[in-house]
């Protein structure tokens, strides 16, 4: 059974040690998964559906919510996204006196670095699931093409991969 | 550029944050520009050189870097109720769709067209993945590759180290950042600068 209070600090630890829409995946994914509250097809969904429904790209949580836990789910997950963005206000007010430091700029370079690897492991993780064989690695490798061209919209880029299942695996 | 008032009402600055949140597909980019439209071109409530030290101060901030600015952006246009304000447009309209999406899909999860299609998408998103990853590291190499070979190379080696720490040691994820932290502040802090004065030491922003 899912306890909403622990399952809360999980969200809201992978929210606090990320930057970026994504980075708090691998986080969510080793602790959701540890605890048996979320299986790996349940993360490439709500990937996909967060790329699917408006909003900045961070939104999947509210999916990945509420796949595991229903509306309370989703409503926890929006809570544990927005409290760090509000810490922009202390960093807004305490910036200005350690930016020059260099220890600062080097750990935040520190910071990035993980943050690539780290997303390295998700999309290892995405691309080792039991579904996938080799003919969703072509998959994947056309999809990671057409976004790198920047000429087709992520929309559509999902619509021909879901396409592209539905001709090769039904 | 001249700025106008900046305090719009508190209906108008939902209903902006709102359609900005609505209209965001596909993510980050197209967020950050429909922001810069409305709040810079067609209301003229902030510069483009404060939008872009707004968004410094949100890359050193833990979490959603638009959100965060959307607190920036809020607090400067109408206070704490401008801070709630821009984040229930933003969030709540776009968190309710993406609930619904998810509620449809659970309904036809279980139809072997949608099995088949999932098929497809999952992977998919495994590639998106690598592209939104290799965004994040262009820049850090391109920073590296000016300041020396020796910057770029421990810089890679940092990147596989982290995520070789998670796939075969299995280690905390948490545990990987603290240590890129610590590894970040001990090797990548070039020397030339001096350092300040140490009094509140060990602030992290």
């Amino acid at each position: 059974m899912i306890n909403p209070f622990i399952y809360f600090l999980l969200f809201l630890k992978a929210s606090l040690f990320s930057t970026g829409g994504f980075s708090n995946l691998p986080s969510l994914h080793q602790d959701l998964i540890a605890n048996g509250w979320a299986n790996e097809a349940d993360f490439g969904q709500s990937i996909a559906i967060g790329q699917i429904s408006p909003g900045p790209n961070g939104l999947w949580v509210i999916s990945m919510g509420y796949l595991t836990y229903g509306y309370v789910g989703a409503l926890l997950a929006l809570i544990a996204i927005t409290i760090p963005a509000l810490l922009v206000l202390f960093v807004s007010a305490g910036y200005s006196r350690i930016e020059e430091r260099t220890w600062v700029q080097g750990a935040m370079h520190g910071v990035s670095l993980a943050v690539v690897g780290l997303l390295l492991t998700v999309v290892w993780t995405i691309l080792h699931q039991p579904g996938v064989d080799w003919k969703g690695l072509l998959i994947a490798a056309g999809a990671f093409g057409l976004a790198w061209s920047r000429k087709v919209n992520l929309l559509i880029i999902l619509a021909l991969a879901g396409l592209a299942g539905y001709l090769l695996y039904r | 550029m001249k700025l106008q008032d900046p305090r719009p009402s508190k209906w108008l600055l939902f209903r902006i944050w709102a359609s900005v949140g609505l209209q965001s597909f596909g993510g980050g980019a197209s967020t950050t520009f429909l922001i810069q439209r409305a709040f810079i071109e067609k209301h003229k409530w902030l510069t483009m050189e404060e939008f872009a030290h707004l968004w410094n101060l949100c890359i050193l901030t833990p979490g959603i870097n638009l959100v965060a600015l959307t607190v920036l952006i809020g607090r400067k246009l109408g206070g704490a109720w401008g801070i709630a304000i821009s984040l229930a447009g933003l969030l709540l309209p776009s968190a309710l769709i993406t609930c619904l999406l998810t509620a449809g899909f659970k309904i036809v999860e279980n139809l072997p067209a949608i099995q088949a299609i999932l098929r497809g998408v999952v992977p998919a998103t495994g590639g998106i993945m690598l592209l939104v990853g290799l965004n994040f590291a262009l820049p850090l190499f391109r920073k590296g590759s000016k300041i020396g070979v020796l910057y770029l190379l421990a810089s890679s080696v940092l990147i596989i180290a982290c995520a070789l720490a998670v796939i075969l040691l299995k280690l905390s994820v948490i545990i990987v950042i603290l240590g890129a932290i610590f590894l970040g502040a001990l090797f990548f802090s070039s020397k030339s600068a001096s350092p300040l004065l140490e009094e509140g030491e060990g602030k992290q922003p």
